[in-house]
C-alpha cells in the first residue's frame, strides 16, 4: 500500500495521540466533548475537534492494517465528513480501492473495520472500487448525498483526486440535487410540512440540521455564492447551526445514543444546560424553544430560497435558472472561452435562451479571444459541428452569439457581413441576417408539418451530416463583403476557417462544395429548362452524389426563402423540387451508365497523390469502368485502400477490411464476380445479425467486386468479442468460395429473426428499363429487416439475374434499394421484368424465405 | 388595344421580356402559375413515392399593346418562347376597351 496516510489528510495533532490505544484515544475524545457539551459549547467548533480526534484513531488502524499493492483511501462522509461527528453519531465511511477487491484488501477491511466494531461504534461503510464511479449508483441517492460532503482520512490522496475527479460533474450533480428535492419534501411531508414541532427533532424536522445541510449541498454543487446572495446572513445560518448542534450533543449525551428528538423531558435539561434564565422551568424551557423556532425559521427560509435560485447543473459552471442557461462563475467563464459554446448547447438541449447575465459576459470579453482560444483542441471542434447540427431554437442561439460579438469572433470571416447591406431589389435583410435565417429556415423544416415542407423535411433526415449543411450556410455569403463573385470570395474566406477548425478533408470538400455552387440549383431549377434531359445530366454531374445533393437542394430553399417572406413561393418549391427528383433518379440510375475511362480526370490526381506501393497499373487496373460515380463517393484514402485489397486477388478469394465509423461498421469487400455473390455477401451478415444501413455494391468490366456496407451491430458482437472479426472474415471466406452455405447458417437465425415482423411499410418493386442503356433498374422500397438485402438478392439470383450495382440506403423503418441487373450481359425482357418483379413482391408480402 | 396573354416556360421569361423590349414594348406584368395543355405532364417517382405533375409550372407574361404592334409582339414571343417540344406554351390575344391610369385617372390611349 503506498503512503498509508496521505500527506495532506494528516493532521499532526491527532496523530500525535496515536500512542494511545484507539479504546484508550476514543474515551478520552469523548470525554472531552462529554465536558464542552455540559458547559453548552458541544456546538460545531467542539464537534470538529471530536472528528478530528477521531480521525487520528482512524489513521492509527489505517497505519496498523496490512500492506497491500493496490491503493487504498479512506474517505470521511456525510455528518462525519462535514466533521460534525456527534457523541454517538454512525461513523459514515468510504473505503476506495484502486483496483479490484480480493482476499488482501478483505484482510485490510477486516482490520480498519472490527476495531471500529469492537469498540462499539455504528459504522455506516461502502466499499468501492474506483472503476465503479464510472457509473452513476441512482439507486442509492443517500450515498450520493453523503459523497458530497467527502474528506480524505488517510490513505492515497491520488486515489482520492481521481474519485472527486469522477464524482464532480454535471450529470451527478444535477442527479443528486434532483433526489435531494425529492427527499426534502418527503421528509418535510412527514412532519406535515411545519417547522413548529413542539418536540422537534433537531436532525429531521423542517428547519432543522438536514435542512441547513441540504442548503449547503445544493449550493455546493451548484453556485457556492448562493449562501451569501440568500435572504440569510451566513452568520445567521452558522448562529442556526451551531445551535442546532449544541442542543442535539446535549441529546445524545442525555440519552447515551443517537437520539435527535427534543422532547418535553429533555427540554427542560436543555435549557438548563444553554443557560437559559428563568425561574421557572416552564420559562427556561419557552426561551429555549422560541430560540430554536428562530433558528429553525432561518434555516427554512434559506432553503427555500436556494432551492429556487439555485441553478440546475447542466455542464462544469454551467446552470440553468429561470433566466436560462448561464455561467455560476462568471470570473471564472470569463477568462475560459473555450467553455463559452457549453451555454448555447445547454440552451438548445434545455429549449431556453442563454441568461442576460451570461450574454453580458461574454459581450464584455469576446473581444480579447481568437478563434484558437474558443476551439482549442479537438474535443471543442467536435462540439462545435454537434452545435451546429440543426435543431429547434440553433437560429435563436446564433442570434444570441452574434449580438453578443461572439460569433463574429469564433467565425471572422462573419465579422465581414456584419450589417453589411447590399442594394438590390430582391433582398430585405442585412446580409447576416440574411445568413442566419437560412440557418432558421432550415430548423423550421423539423417542425413543419404541411406536406410541401415534409417532403424537404424528408431530405434533412436523410443527411448524414446536417451539421456541415449548416457550416455551409452560416459562411456562404461571407464574401458579399465585396461587391463582384461573392461566392468566390466566400470560398476563398472559408478556407481559411476550414483549416482552424481542423476539418477532415472530406468535410472540408462538402463545405467548399457547396459554397461555391450555393447559386447552381436555384439557376437550374427557375432559369433552365428543367425538362430537358441534358440538363438535369449537367446538374447530376455537378452535385455527383444523393448526399451533396440532398445537401444543395436544402441550402437553395434555405437561400432562397431567406431572401424575403415573398421569395420562395410554391411555385418556386416545387421547380426546386422536380428538379431534384429528377437529379437523384438520374445520380441513382443513370449512374451505370457513365464508367470511369482512362482519361477520367478525377483518377488522374488519384495517380499523382498515390503512396509509392501502389502502382499506376494497379490504380488505373482497379478503376477503369467502375462506375463514374465512385469517384466521388470515396475519399482518396479510402480508394488507395480499396486498390491495396483489390491486388493480386484470386478467384474465390475474398479480401476484407472493416472498421467502426461511429455507431456503425463499415465493411469493405473485394472480391471476383460469381453468381450468388451479392446474396451470400449480405447474408453472412444477417447471419451475424448485422442490420445493413447504407452501402454501394460495384463492378468493373473484369469481374473485381468492390461492396462497401455500412451496418449497426445490435448485439455488440464485433466490440465485445476479441476474435470475432476474425470470425466472420473467414465465414464470408467460407461461403464465398462455396465451403459453407450461407443458407445453413441462416437456417438458426430464421425462426428468431427473420419471422420478426417488421414495421409495416408499404413494399414497392418497381422496374425500370429505360433510365439505363446497360442495366434493367430495380427500384426496391420495403420494409427495413435483418436479412432483407440477402432476401431480395437471392430471388434476383435465382431468377438467373447478376446483379451488377446496388445502392442500399435506410429511411426510419423503410429500406430504398436500388439494383441495377443484367441477365445473361443484357437487359432483362419485359417477361423477364414481369417474373422477376412478380418474385419480388410475393417474398416481400408472404416470404421469410431462407433457402 | 389589345392584351396578350402568354404563357411559356419558367426559363423562357427573360427570352421573352428581352425580345419584347427590342419591340419597344417594356411594361408587363409577370405571374408564376401552373396548369398544362396538351402536354399532360408526367409522373415523377421519388424512393417509392409519386408525385403528380400534371400542374406544370409556367410563367404568364401580360402586356397592353396598341393594334399595330399586335402581330410583331406575338412574333417576338413565340419566337423567344419557343424549344420546339411539347410544351412551349401558348399565345393569347383579347380585345380591351379602355385603360385608365390609377394615379391620375386619365384615360389612357396606347
Amino acid at each position: 500500500m503506498p503512503d498509508p496516510i496521505g500527506p495532506a489528510g494528516a493532521d499532526a495533532t491527532s496523530f500525535s495521540q496515536s500512542a494511545l490505544s484507539p479504546a484508550a484515544a476514543l474515551d478520552e475524545a469523548r470525554r472531552g466533548l462529554c465536558d464542552e457539551i455540559l458547559r453548552g459549547q458541544g456546538g460545531r467548533a467542539a464537534l470538529g475537534r471530536f472528528s478530528d480526534r477521531f480521525d487520528g484513531i482512524l489513521r492509527q488502524l489505517i497505519a496498523a492494517a496490512p500492506r497491500i499493492q493496490q491503493p487504498l483511501t479512506v474517505v470521511a462522509i456525510g455528518g462525519y465528513g462535514r466533521r460534525q461527528l456527534c457523541l454517538h453519531s454512525d461513523i459514515d465511511l468510504l473505503l476506495l480501492f484502486g483496483g479490484h477487491l480480493g482476499d488482501a484488501e478483505e484482510r485490510v477491511l477486516r482490520a480498519i473495520l472490527h476495531p471500529l466494531w469492537d469498540l462499539g461504534l455504528v459504522v455506516g461503510h461502502q466499499v468501492r472500487e474506483i472503476e465503479e464511479f464510472g457509473r452513476l449508483e441512482v439507486d442509492n441517492p443517500e450515498f450520493l448525498m453523503a459523497l458530497v460532503d467527502a474528506r480524505l482520512v488517510g490513505g492515497d490522496r491520488e486515489l482520492f483526486d481521481r474519485f472527486e475527479d469522477a464524482f464532480h460533474h454535471a450529470g451527478t450533480h444535477a442527479h443528486v440535487i434532483g433526489a435531494l428535492n425529492t427527499l426534502i419534501d418527503s421528509r418535510h411531508a412527514r412532519f406535515n410540512d411545519t417547522l413548529y414541532q413542539l418536540e422537534p427533532d433537531v436532525k429531521e424536522a423542517p428547519g432543522a440540521l438536514r435542512d441547513l445541510t441540504a442548503m449547503r449541498w445544493i449550493a455546493a454543487l451548484t453556485d457556492p455564492s448562493l449562501l451569501r446572495r440568500g435572504p440569510e446572513e451566513s452568520a445567521s445560518l452558522d448562529d442556526a447551526e451551531d445551535f442546532l448542534l449544541r442542543v442535539r450533543s446535549i441529546l445524545h449525551l442525555e440519552s447515551k445514543r443517537n437520539h435527535n428528538q427534543l422532547g418535553h423531558s429533555l427540554q427542560e435539561k436543555a435549557a438548563d444546560v444553554l443557560g437559559y434564565p428563568g425561574t421557572l422551568p416552564q420559562q427556561r424551557v419557552e426561551r429555549l424553544m422560541s430560540d430554536y423556532f428562530r433558528h429553525a425559521r432561518v434555516v427554512m427560509r434559506g432553503l427555500a430560497w436556494t432551492r429556487k435560485a439555485a441553478p440546475v447543473p447542466v455542464g462544469p459552471n454551467l446552470g440553468r435558472t429561470s433566466d436560462g442557461i448561464g455561467f455560476i462563475d462568471l470570473h471564472r467563464a470569463a477568462a475560459e472561452p473555450k467553455t463559452w459554446l457549453a451555454a448555447f448547447q445547454g440552451a438548445i438541449d434545455g429549449d431556453c435562451p442563454v441568461s442576460d447575465a451570461t450574454l453580458a459576459c461574454i459581450r464584455q470579453h469576446a473581444g480579447h479571444f481568437e478563434v484558437e482560444n474558443f476551439f482549442p483542441t479537438s474535443e471543442e471542434r467536435a462540439a462545435l459541428l454537434k452545435f451546429l447540427r440543426p435543431a429547434p431554437g440553433l437560429y435563436a442561439r446564433l442570434s444570441e452569439m452574434h449580438d453578443c460579438g461572439l460569433l463574429g469572433r469564433m467565425f471572422p470571416p462573419f465579422q465581414a457581413i456584419t450589417y453589411r447591406v447590399v442594394r438590390d431589389f430582391f433582398h430585405k435583410y442585412t446580409v447576416d441576417e440574411h445568413t442566419l435565417l437560412t440557418i432558421r429556415n432550415l430548423e423550421r423544416l423539423i417542425t413543419d408539418e404541411t406536406p410541401d415542407r415534409q417532403r424537404f423535411a424528408s431530405l434533412l433526415w436523410d443527411l448524414t451530416a446536417p451539421e456541415l449543411l449548416v457550416l455551409a450556410l452560416l459562411l456562404h455569403d461571407v464574401g458579399k463583403w465585396r461587391d463582384d463573385d461573392h461566392h468566390l470570395e466566400s470560398v476563398r474566406m472559408a478556407r481559411d476557417m476550414f483549416q482552424r477548425l481542423g476539418l477532415a478533408p472530406e468535410q472540408r470538400d462538402a463545405v467548399e462544395f457547396l459554397i461555391a455552387n450555393h447559386l447552381a440549383m436555384s439557376q437550374v431549377a427557375f432559369r433552365r429548362d428543367t425538362e430537358d434531359p441534358d440538363i438535369v445530366r449537367q446538374f447530376a454531374e455537378l452535385v455527383g452524389v444523393e448526399e451533396r445533393l440532398r445537401m444543395l437542394c436544402l441550402m437553395t430553399l434555405a437561400d432562397v426563402e431567406a431572401v424575403s417572406l415573398e421569395t420562395l413561393t410554391p411555385w418556386r418549391a416545387e421547380l426546386l423540387w422536380r428538379l431534384f427528383v429528377d437529379t437523384y433518379n438520374q445520380l441513382t440510375h443513370g449512374y451505370g451508365d457513365e464508367p470511369i475511362d482512362a482519361g477520367q480526370a478525377g483518377s488522374g490526381e488519384l495517380l499523382a497523390g498515390r503512396p509509392p506501393e501502389l502502382s499506376e497499373a494497379d490504380i488505373a487496373h482497379f478503376l477503369q469502368g467502375l462506375p463514374r460515380r465512385y469517384l466521388q463517393l470515396f475519399t482518396r484514402d479510402a480508394i488507395y485502400g480499396h486498390v491495396r485489397l483489390s491486388r493480386d486477388i484470386r478467384p474465390d478469394e475474398v479480401h476484407l477490411s472493416v472498421e467502426q465509423k461511429g455507431n456503425a461498421w463499415e465493411l469493405t469487400v473485394v472480391t471476383l464476380d460469381k453468381p450468388f455473390l451479392f446474396s451470400n455477401i449480405s447474408g453472412v451478415l444477417a447471419s451475424f445479425g448485422m442490420d445493413i444501413l447504407r452501402g454501394h455494391a460495384m463492378t468493373n468490366p473484369n469481374g473485381l467486386v468492390l461492396d462497401v456496407f455500412q451496418f449497426t451491430d445490435q448485439e455488440r458482437f464485433l466490440e465485445l468479442n476479441p476474435g470475432a472479426i476474425k470470425q466472420m472474415f473467414g465465414v464470408l471466406n467460407d461461403v464465398v468460395s462455396g465451403r459453407v452455405s450461407v443458407a445453413d447458417r441462416l437456417q438458426g437465425r430464421a425462426r428468431s429473426l427473420f419471422h420478426r415482423r417488421p414495421v409495416h411499410v408499404g413494399s414497392v418493386v418497381r422496374s425500370d428499363n429505360t433510365s439505363s442503356t446497360r442495366y434493367t433498374i430495380i427500384d426496391i422500397i420495403a420494409a427495413d429487416a435483418l436479412g432483407l438485402l440477402y432476401r431480395i438478392s437471392r430471388v434476383m439470383s435465382l431468377n438467373g439475374c447478376d446483379v451488377d450495382l446496388v445502392l442500399i440506403a435506410t429511411e426510419g423503418h423503410r429500406a430504398i434499394d436500388v439494383f441495377h441487373i443484367t441477365k445473361a450481359g443484357r437487359k432483362l425482357s419485359d417477361t423477364d421484368q414481369l417474373e422477376l418483379t412478380a418474385a419480388l413482391q410475393q417474398m416481400l408480402e408472404e416470404g421469410y424465405e431462407t433457402d | 388595344m389589345k392584351l396578350i396573354k402568354c404563357i411559356v416556360r419558367p426559363n423562357k421569361v427573360d427570352e421573352v421580356k428581352d425580345a419584347l423590349e427590342k419591340i419597344g414594348i417594356s411594361g408587363m406584368t409577370v405571374t408564376e402559375v401552373r396548369g398544362h395543355g396538351k402536354q399532360k405532364g408526367h409522373t415523377a417517382i421519388y424512393r417509392g413515392k409519386e408525385y403528380n405533375v400534371s400542374l406544370l409550372p409556367k410563367m404568364q407574361i401580360e402586356v397592353v399593346v396598341a393594334d399595330t404592334v399586335v402581330e410583331d409582339a406575338i412574333k417576338a414571343v413565340v419566337q423567344s418562347a419557343r424549344t420546339g417540344e411539347i410544351g412551349d406554351g401558348r399565345v393569347f390575344v383579347l380585345p380591351v376597351e379602355q385603360t385608365y391610369r390609377i394615379r391620375t385617372g386619365e384615360k389612357d390611349s396606347l
